[in-house]
């Protein structure tokens, strides 16, 4: 029972980092038809600038471990918000007239500049980094089931997350500009929406996002590396195709539900967790397979 | 005269041009560094380079040397294909006389057929693999540091000593981990300890909570990691996360300032075994940490360094005994017994492995690997939690 | 410049042959940085200038007109390099891993040149070729010769598992089906202990009649590199490769290839049955490559999951995509530049990634066509003396 317990918040945090994932996915998708290769490495970026302004805070004898998690944490979003809106329009918008071929292989090559940037620009980039933990990490015991504050909280924090951009993109002005544009792109600029001004918000959004997802990873593992946005960014992906690109809560959804699946691998097959990423690899192969626009079908209309 | 001194003037400086004719006209040698100078364990491989650097450097600064030594690096990454990949270009190289390689044994197992099949002699330095001098008889192949067998035989018997009794083993799963598990595993066996449970983990895995959960359903004493330092750190952390509040007992594989960083506080009580005594205890150990420091280097030599130093010595030794000849090297190699050296007398055995009695415990204290017997565990006045 | 339509002098297209050659023989043999540099600066110049002057095109139509010359004129080129080095290990070991990485790309340019079909997994399917020849060697007591077909058959066979997800995806999909399958391939590797796991496994030698390909050839006087058998092995499959890509390319397979990826809807207006073609390519891709894998697992000896990752699969990807999609001489260079030069360069050793990577970008950007784009149709090769760039090509 409380084996069980364990597997499930775990299964929840994993859950949320890749739902967080892939609703930065799915979000570019829905305003621009494009998919964004590099998403997991700028989450990458990301965490790495925020570790980068806790060592700088660090040497600036700031202590308390709550401004510190607050400024990196803002800091990375910030910056990862910029480096998306940049990347949006430099290197995404420029190619929306050509093969939605050629935008997938510049930012699949720009995803490994990013990855190898990292690994090759921070000093001794190559090997894991010690991820400061800057939540308090008592830990509650209720019998052979433990939990720790600082697990909870980054629970909460991502649930959050998720929360705040369902009610932005739900129930702001902005949200519906989002919505409207990722509709009909046309229509929405004869209605007066700045289309560009709307990709861009979109692109620093959903960066933003990853960043938090990504600085919540570096807490609960304590440990970041260059090469850590590469899975995430298959599976955050593979979520948002599940989902049903497009659809914020399909993303979401499947972001819980890739989870759950590593987490019944590691708990059903005999050869423990060493399997359990061969598995969900496997069921993505077998989900694309059998729904090739995902579980939540895409309406799309191919002109021909 | 004049005309008498001329021609003597000119005897003296044809005397003085042969004199130091011979000084000025070295050959050249060169020999090859090979070890992890990036990835997890880079702290040990750089350490090891600069060690290696250094021994090469004292012998160039020597008048009495005959060649002029010149040290080629490569990079082995810790993995096993891109060993092969650099034994393969510094044995290809006809130049590189002999090479003093590796601290990972997964990178080591895998390159040892490559050193047999191009003919390049090489001394391991920090590979604690029994396989790789045992597994086959090549007349290339050397190593002066110890085996992982002494690692494991003196461990089970101070854990059990201790009153340890019920473990659980996480491995990684490449040759080296895999030993580890062996060795151990049969010796604590025999010194009446009980294995409750046996986990292989990847080498690069992140997330360990299914294995330790599982692991904590056992309630082990101890668990013994037989890995490197990355998934040390990581094992340590998520150990700590889900409440599994037993020993981690390590092997030299963790044995690094790196592991002390980046866990802090939870490091406290780690305990890991490493052949060779600390350097300040070696016989030639203040001499090898004065040039050392003299040299300048930034980084410390690490729990290898000593032994990358003589082994670089070792191979100098003998290019100067029987010249840069590939063959003449290995066939001295082979014959090497009681070469007197910083870590104390090396002698190779029929398989090129040299005996190294002495095995040190360590056990972390107050973010320090500090030696077990002078540790507070060992007077009792502090307790390893059980 | 006027000539008959059918008749092109073959000596252009010699000349380009044989000025290559010096230029291999010399960069090969470069040992310091600075004639490495000065070298790369002159391949350059002559770049520029011949496209000044119209030198390029000239030699393309008289690379044309002149097929079969040009052909055996690159392989004596080859082998004249080759012999050059002979004794040097790992110079003929680095020709070799360029000849088998062509016969691989040349594998994906079937696939994603003329089928349209992605595949971000080549080094999976390279990496099963090299497994299987493992497997072949070490617990199978068939002739080690055999391990080049089988390693090509088991990776048509394991591809055959994606047929059904690549056949129903198109685009993104696509992409992330074959991405998430090379990831798999490596994991399943890395977890599975039977195939060595994480430690990877011998590959015994290929001995073929009694000859060992490991040993090292010594015939009177003359030694070479026991690299040596191996290379002449990779300079077989390739031509064998190239024939065989360049029949298929002119043939009605091609063309309908080609359709296929240009308009799908239109091609299947007109009766062309786009499940069997693209079948047909991804299949024949991948056997390429695993017949490459297999003579590369031979080669190196050694293979751990570690050569098969997913960045090895875009190194793969730049190659088809600098050399110019569809054209196999492109591919040819571009593969020979991205082994040979890291190597050469050791400054740039580390940063190889990142480099293709910045290069595939820029090309994207600014000429997705490639730096050696692929030719329009050729009904009688050699007949077009200049290349034009239709709107059809553009769309890659």
């Amino acid at each position: 029972m409380e084996i069980a317990l364990q597997y499930l918040i775990n299964g929840l945090m994993l859950g949320v980092m890749y739902g967080l994932v892939a609703v930065g996915f799915t979000l570019f998708f829905g305003v621009l038809d494009v998919i964004k290769f590099s998403h997991g490495d700028v989450l990458t970026v990301g965490v790495f600038t925020g570790f980068a302004t806790y060592l700088a805070l660090k040497a600036a004898q700031v202590s308390s471990p709550l401004v510190q998690l607050i400024v990196l944490s803002i800091v990375a979003m910030a910056a990862m918000a910029a480096l998306g809106a940049l990347i949006a329009r430099y290197l995404v918008l420029p190619l929306s007239g050509a093969p939605a071929l050629n935008t997938l292989l510049i930012t699949l090559m720009l995803g490994t500049v990013l990855r190898e940037g990292v690994r090759l620009g921070f000093p001794d980039g190559s090997n894991p980094k010690p991820f400061p933990a800057l939540l308090p990490t008592t830990a509650y015991t209720f019998g052979h089931f433990t939990l720790r504050l600082d697990s909870l909280m980054l629970l909460a924090a991502g649930l959050a997350m998720i929360v705040a951009v369902h009610l932005l993109i739900n129930k702001t002005k902005l949200g519906l500009a989002i919505r409207a544009v990722a509709q009909d792109g046309e229509t929405a600029r004869t209605m007066g929406i700045n289309f560009t001004a709307v990709v861009l918000i979109t692109f620093a959004i959903g960066s933003g996002v990853a960043a938090f997802a990504g600085v919540m990873n570096g807490l609960y593992y304590n440990e970041i590396n260059f090469s850590m946005g590469l899975l995430l960014g298959v599976f955050g992906f593979s979520a948002a195709v599940v989902g049903g690109l497009g659809n914020i809560y399909g993303a979401i959804l499947g972001g819980f539900l890739f989870a759950g699946l590593q987490t019944i691998g590691a708990v059903a097959l005999p050869f423990a967790s060493a399997y359990k990423d061969v598995f969900a690899l496997a069921v993505i192969i077998a989900i694309m397979a059998w729904r090739p626009t995902g579980l939540i079908a895409e309406k799309s209309s191919e002109r021909v | 005269m004049i005309r008498n001194k001329r021609p003597s003037a000119i005897a003296l400086s044809l005397a003085v041009a042969l004199v130091s004719l011979p000084a000025a006209a070295k050959d050249k040698a060169k020999v090859a560094f090979i070890g992890p100078l990036t990835g997890g364990v880079a702290a040990n491989g750089i350490g090891a380079r600069n060690s290696a650097e250094l021994a090469v450097k004292l012998r160039n600064a020597d008048p009495k040397a005959k060649y002029d030594y010149e040290l080629l690096v490569l990079d082995d990454e810790c993995k096993p294909n891109v060993a092969v990949q650099v034994a393969t270009k510094a044995g290809a190289d006809r130049s590189v006389i002999a090479a003093a390689a590796h601290y990972c044994s997964a990178a080591a197992i895998a390159a040892v057929e490559t050193y047999n099949r191009l003919g390049l002699p090489m001394v391991v330095w920090g590979a604690v693999l029994p396989d790789i001098t045992y597994r086959a008889k090549y007349p290339e192949v050397h190593r002066v540091n110890g085996t992982m067998i002494n690692q494991n035989e003196v461990a089970a018997k101070l854990m059990t000593g201790l009153g340890f009794k019920k473990w659980v083993v996480i491995h990684d799963t490449t040759d080296y981990g895999k030993g580890h598990n062996e060795y151990f595993s049969k010796f604590v066996k025999a010194n009446g300890g009980q294995i409750l449970g046996t986990f292989g983990v990847t080498a690069d895995q992140q997330d360990f909570t299914a294995e330790l959960t599982q692991a904590k359903a056992l309630n082990p004493e101890v668990i013994y990691f037989g890995g490197l330092t990355p998934i040390g750190i990581r094992v340590r952390s998520q150990m700590d996360k889900i409440g599994l509040n037993a020993v981690l007992q390590g092997t030299s594989g963790i044995k690094s300032d790196a592991y002390i960083q980046a866990l802090g506080p939870l490091a406290e009580g780690s305990l890991s075994f490493i052949e060779g005594a600390p350097i300040e205890k070696l016989p030639g150990g203040k001499f090898f940490q004065e040039q050392y420091d003299k040299a300048g280097y930034k980084e410390p030599p690490e729990a290898y360094g000593a032994f990358a130093f003589v082994a670089m010595q070792l191979i100098l030794d003998t290019i100067e005994q029987v010249g840069p000849d590939r063959k003449k090297v290995t066939d001295a190699l082979g014959k090497v017994a009681n070469y007197d050296s910083i870590i104390g007398a090396v002698t190779f055995d029929d398989h090129g492995q040299n005996t190294v009695p002495l095995i040190s415990k360590y056990v972390v204290q107050d973010g320090k690997w500090v030696i077990w017997e002078d540790s507070e565990y060992a007077s009792g006045k502090r307790k390893l939690n059980k | 410049m006027a000539t008959s339509p059918n008749v092109r002098s073959p000596l252009p297209a010699l000349v380009w042959a044989a000025a290559a050659t010096l230029y291999g023989v010399l960069f090969l043999g470069a040992e310091s940085q600075r004639a490495l540099g000065t070298l790369l600066a002159i391949a350059a110049a002559a770049v520029v200038l011949g496209a000044r002057f119209g030198l390029v095109d000239r030699i393309r139509a008289s690379i044309g007109g002149n097929e079969r010359t040009f052909d055996i004129a690159a392989v004596a080129g080859v082998l004249a390099v080759a012999f050059w080095f002979h004794e040097e290990h790992f110079i003929i070991l680095m020709m070799t891993t360029a000849l088998l990485l062509m016969v691989v790309a040349l594998g994906l340019t079937i696939q994603f040149g003329y089928a349209g079909v992605v595949n971000f997994a080549g080094a999976a399917f390279l990496g099963i070729g090299c497994y299987t020849a493992g497997v072949v060697t070490k617990y199978t007591s068939l002739p080690s010769f055999l391990s080049l077909p089988l390693g090509g058959l088991m990776a048509a066979i394991i591809g055959s598992i994606l047929i059904l997800p690549v056949l129903r995806t198109r685009g993104h999909y696509a992409a992330l089906v074959t991405i998430a399958f090379g990831i798999l391939f490596k994991v399943f590797l890395e977890v599975n202990d039977t195939l060595g796991g994480p430690q990877g496994i011998q590959v015994k030698p290929i001995v073929l009649f009694g000859w060992n390909f490991n040993s090292p050839i010594r015939i009177g006087d003359f030694t070479a590199s026991f690299y040596f058998s191996y290379l002449l092995l990779a300079l077989i499959l390739l031509v064998l490769s190239f024939a065989l890509v360049r029949r298929l390319e002119r043939s009605w397979i091609g063309l309908s290839l080609d359709a296929i990826r240009l308009d799908e809807i239109a091609s299947a207006c007109y009766g062309l049955n786009l499940a069997r073609w693209k079948v047909l390519a991804f299949t024949l891709g991948n056997f390429l490559a695993g017949t490459a894998g297999a003579a590369y697992g031979h080669v190196l000896g050694f293979i751990a999951p570690n050569n098969f990752t997913f960045g090895d699969s875009l190194i793969l990807v730049s190659i088809i995509l600098l050399g110019g999609l569809g054209n196999l001489w492109g591919v040819a260079v571009a593969a020979a530049f991205v082994v040979i030069l890291p190597e050469k360069f050791q400054v740039i050793q580390e940063y190889r990634l990142v480099l293709y990577a910045v290069l595939v970008i820029l090309i994207l950007l600014f000429r997705p066509q490639g730096l050696l784009p692929r030719q329009l149709r050729d009904y009688v090769p050699g007949a077009k003396p200049q290349s034009t760039h239709s709107p059809a090509e553009e769309r890659v």
